[in-house]
């Protein structure tokens, strides 16, 4: 048999690994003018919140409510700062970001070695593999493609979802004449999940390549964007890493267009602002980002943390981690906030989007422990936290409300008067309403000045205000967004605090399956999803009008979000919505009006697929039974579990599953008797991860009488009658 | 394999001996036979149905042979050995490896270079026929193999552990706190707001 040539190592990696130390000319002061700009707003407003509760006489619910107050404003004040400052920035310009701090574009990239990975867990096949071809094809159009490998890194579970990666896989080097390009590798466990499945990619390969970018199975990043990143690598020796700004697309459903329309229209002025404290201390999110591979080795294996969980085991977050890690080494993390070209795609209804924060959720509050590690550095913490209290300021605000509800039962049931003293807020003579309203009004500007400012950005930049299709529809759709927002931010909160609740209590979050119809979530997994909030809602809103009538109507947002949760996230998941609301000129965003040539091509491809139905699910088991009948599918996946078990690293794992042992060909044996329903789904792994077995497997199911195999697989052979 | 392939591929029709009956069998097991054959070329991807019905036909032959000798097997199964058979020496000999009997890696070889080689779209007229092959389809079919990732080169990241201690550490040594000075603004600034409101509320 031939054997494959041995390739030279691409390049030599990162040259001068020891990262200098970290310029702090500018970082200090713009972290203190940002957080005292925020500290400033948050003491003036709490000064005045607190007036209006002793106004009313002080008592232990007035302290509960007043830091509730702090902490809830703080956190909303950190995100209007953020507003503020990109804003400002975005007009004067910012000379401290990535892109700014040297001509990058004038560098060659002769001589680097990147790799493009793409970590997947039973994700959708096509639509990965789509992504890919469009990227790959994207970078050909450089000239650069040579100094790049891609490779698939698949921990899928699925058997169905395994093969037909790897049949998918073959197909798509052929197309794009990319052997030796392009690479699968499949692990035969999904340890340390996806920070495992990247360790293993680089303990492996990691040496050969300078960096590795990071791709997410729904992610997509231009050729350009992807030779700039490593241009600006080249330009920086002293980064670690890069991540870009992944704008949200291909949103159908009209939560998804509203999530993809406030994505592009508010993250521009909120990540520069976010640029203007961290500058070179900036975040990692986990994909659509450049790394440097050495130092990433060297600082970035994360350890399991001490103690059970939700705290103990593996971090879950690690991307998070995996920033500070760097930071800690000395190596810089930048947002590179312009570089356009970055995309990925979001969730599509309400429900999904609560499964996502589930998942993230847990991984943010297990940083609650990570955040006192020695040596990170402070805005490393600050990153952590801000990322906590993401999920935290639910329970917060449900804490405050509720307590705000049981102050309010007991003032009106105690007889006394509403207002008792005047306030002594300097310089106002405002009465108990007059006074409430102003902070009702003070946190309203706080919470709504960023989408005024993201407005004006637009009306300040006429090129991106054609791009979102003119000023007078983007502005419908941010009141209509802000609608929505106001009526989802219950649920979420809802939502958040049971998270938070279940996780600390060590309590799993059960899902049932997600039951769609062809336009969006079906109105009984909707119900099954929301009637506790549609039930909390109700109640709460009976009882604060039972409490005070007049009360009630400054509720009505919060408990109208709750009622109405079912037929808000059954319409919001639609696509047909979607389309309506696009035929209305709402929620367009510049992907949508000029989508950029590597997203039509997906799209159109992906059209193409679904049109011949590439696109539905399998039956259950057609990979296994493919992996066995069929001559091409089971050679290929012989093939890679060949070349798997060369790996020294796989060798051990192939032992501990028992491949090779003489049990696997009896539960071959039983798999033709019986049919795949006869084994257990780690069986059917096993299996399916033994190389002899699987030959063997062909051969005895084309060799055997149909009478003594399974009807299962007389059902399959027949299709290749046809 | 008692017959070179050559003659076997090439070799004469048997004679039925009697109505309803091949080499000794019932004409719905060689139906039986002639539609397990025809799935697994199907399966191979050869269209082409005059080459599909010849190569059928070809193994049949092979079968209807073996047939007399073996009056307890099926047609069937005859038909199933004899295909497997034929494809497998056939991969020998146009990858130059002599069969084994034992070991599936030539099957499995052979039957990845016919995919690389894009037999089911170039060369269909050329499977399972007797040398000599065209030069570029012998190519092909030796010089394909599939890769699934570069040249190792292993390493082992080993985690840092993390000492999660830092609080009390920070307790005993607050000036090392990160951006002690600005916290210390920032608490000032608190406490001034905090000194503010007691001195103009009286509880």
């Amino acid at each position: 048999m031939p054997q494959p040539p041995t390739e030279p190592s691409k390049s030599a990696p990162t040259p001068g690994l020891v990262a200098g130390p970290m310029p702090r000319i500018h970082r200090g002061w713009r972290v203190f003018f940002f957080y005292s700009e925020t500290m400033l707003l948050t003491g003036l407003v709490s000064l005045l919140f607190a007036d209006l509760l002793w106004r009313t006489g002080w008592d232990t619910s007035s302290t509960i409510l007043l830091l509730l107050f702090i902490i809830l404003f703080l956190l909303t004040a950190v995100g209007l700062m953020h507003a503020v400052c990109g804003f400002v920035l975005r007009i004067m310009g910012d000379p401290r970001g990535i892109t700014h701090l040297n001509d990058y574009r004038s560098r060659s990239i002769a001589g680097t070695s990147t790799a493009i990975v793409f970590p997947i867990y039973n994700e959708q096949v096509a639509r990965v593999y789509e992504g890919l071809r469009a990227a790959y094809e994207s970078l050909e159009k450089t000239g650069e493609i040579e100094r790049f490998d891609f490779f698939i890194l698949s921990d899928s579970t699925n058997p169905d979802k395994w093969i037909e990666e790897e049949r998918r896989w073959l197909g798509l080097i052929r197309d794009l004449d990319a052997l030796g390009r392009i690479y699968y590798r499949h692990r035969f466990n999904n340890e340390g999940k996806k920070s495992g499945n990247i360790r293993d990619f680089l303990n492996t390969w990691g040496r050969r390549y300078r960096y590795f970018i990071v791709f997410d199975a729904d992610s997509l990043m231009s050729g350009d964007t992807v030779v700039d990143l490593v241009k600006l690598m080249e330009a920086n020796p002293q980064v670690g890493l890069i991540q870009t700004v992944p704008a949200l697309v291909n949103a159908e459903s009209l939560f998804g267009r509203m999530q993809q329309f406030a994505n592009r229209l508010y993250a521009p002025i909120f990540i520069t602002g976010l640029n203007f404290w961290t500058e070179g201390f900036g975040n990692y999110w986990g994909h659509n980002a450049i790394i440097r591979s050495e130092p990433f080795m060297q600082c970035c294996d994360l350890p399991h943390l001490p103690g059970i969980k939700p705290f103990g085991g593996q971090i879950l977050s690690h991307d998070f981690v995996e920033a500070a890690l760097l930071l800690k080494e000395n190596w810089q993390v930048w947002f590179a906030y312009d570089l356009e070209g970055s995309y990925e795609e979001a969730p599509q209804g309400i429900i999904e989007n609560a499964q996502r924060d589930r998942r993230w959720c847990q991984g943010n509050l297990q940083h609650g422990i990570v955040l006192f590690a020695r040596g990170l550095r402070g805005i490393s913490r600050i990153h952590l936290l801000l990322g906590i209290f993401g999920y935290l300021a639910s329970p917060l605000w449900l804490l405050f409300l509720l307590t705000f509800n049981a102050t309010l039962y007991f003032k009106m049931h105690t007889g006394l008067s509403e207002i008792t003293v005047r306030g002594r807020t300097p310089f106002m003579t405002l009465n108990g309403p007059e006074h409430a309203f102003l902070i009702f009004l003070i946190c309203m500007t706080v919470l709504f000045l960023p989408k005024v400012l993201a407005l004006l950005d637009l009306v300040l930049h006429p090129a991106r205000r054609r791009a979102f299709g003119g000023l007078r529809h983007a502005a419908a759709g941010a009141v209509a967004e802000t609608f929505f927002s106001t009526l989802h931010a219950p649920l979420q909160m809802l939502w958040h605090s049971k998270f938070v609740a279940t996780i600390l209590l060590g309590i799993g979050v059960q899902w049932g399956p997600q039951k769609r119809t062809a336009d969006g979530i079906a109105w009984l997994a909707a119900v099954q999803a929301h009637w506790q909030h549609t039930v909390i809602g109700l109640g709460w809103g009976a009882l604060v009008w039972w409490i005070d009538p007049r009360t009630f109507w400054w509720f009505a947002p919060v408990v109208a979000g709750m009622i109405l949760s079912i037929p808000l996230s059954v319409f919001t998941s639609r696509g047909s919505w979607g389309a309506r609301a696009r035929a209305a000129g709402l929620f367009r965003t510049p992907e949508e009006l000029s989508p950029p040539p590597e997203l039509a091509a997906v799209a159109s491809r992906m059209a193409a697929l679904e049109k011949a139905g590439e696109t539905v699910p399998a039956a259950p088991n057609s990979g296994l039974a493919e992996a066995v009948l069929d001559p091409y599918v089971n050679a290929i996946h012989v093939s890679l579990l060949r070349e798997k078990g060369i790996n020294p690293e796989n060798q051990d794992s192939l032992a501990a599953m028992g491949v090779g042992q003489p049990r696997v060909r009896v539960l071959g044996e039983k798999l033709l008797a019986e049919g795949p329903e006869a084994l257990r789904a780690n069986e059917q792994l096993l299996v399916l991860s033994d190389a002899e077995t699987m030959s063997w497997l062909h051969r005895q199911v084309w060799l055997r009488p149909g009478e003594s195999l399974a009807a299962w697989w007389q059902t399959f052979i027949r299709q290749y009658a046809r | 394999m008692d017959l070179p392939l050559e003659s076997a591929l090439s070799g004469r029709e048997p004679v039925p001996e009697a109505t309803g009956r091949i080499a000794g069998r019932p004409l719905e097991e060689w139906n039986a036979a002639y539609s397990k054959v025809e799935s697994y070329f199907h399966a191979l991807r050869v269209r082409n149905k005059v080459l599909l019905g010849r190569l059928v036909i070809q193994v049949l032959n092979r079968a209807m042979r073996r047939a007399p000798a073996e009056p307890e097997r099926p047609a069937a199964h005859l038909a199933a050995e004899e295909m497997d058979r034929v494809v497998t020496e056939w991969f020998g000999q146009v990858l130059q490896e002599p069969p084994t009997g034992a070991d599936h890696m030539l099957s499995t070889r052979g039957r990845l270079a016919l995919l690389l080689a894009d037999m089911p779209g170039k060369w269909q007229d050329q499977f399972l026929q007797p040398g000599p092959w065209p030069e570029e389809f012998v190519n092909r079919m030796r010089e394909t193999y599939l890769r699934a990732g570069p040249d190792f080169q292993l390493s082992k990241m080993a985690p840092r552990p993390l000492d999660l201690l830092e609080p009390l550490t920070t307790l005993t040594a607050i000036s090392r706190l990160p951006y002690a000075r600005m916290i210390a603004i920032w608490v000032l600034f608190a406490l001034v707001l905090v000194a503010v409101f007691l001195l103009t509320h009286k509880f």
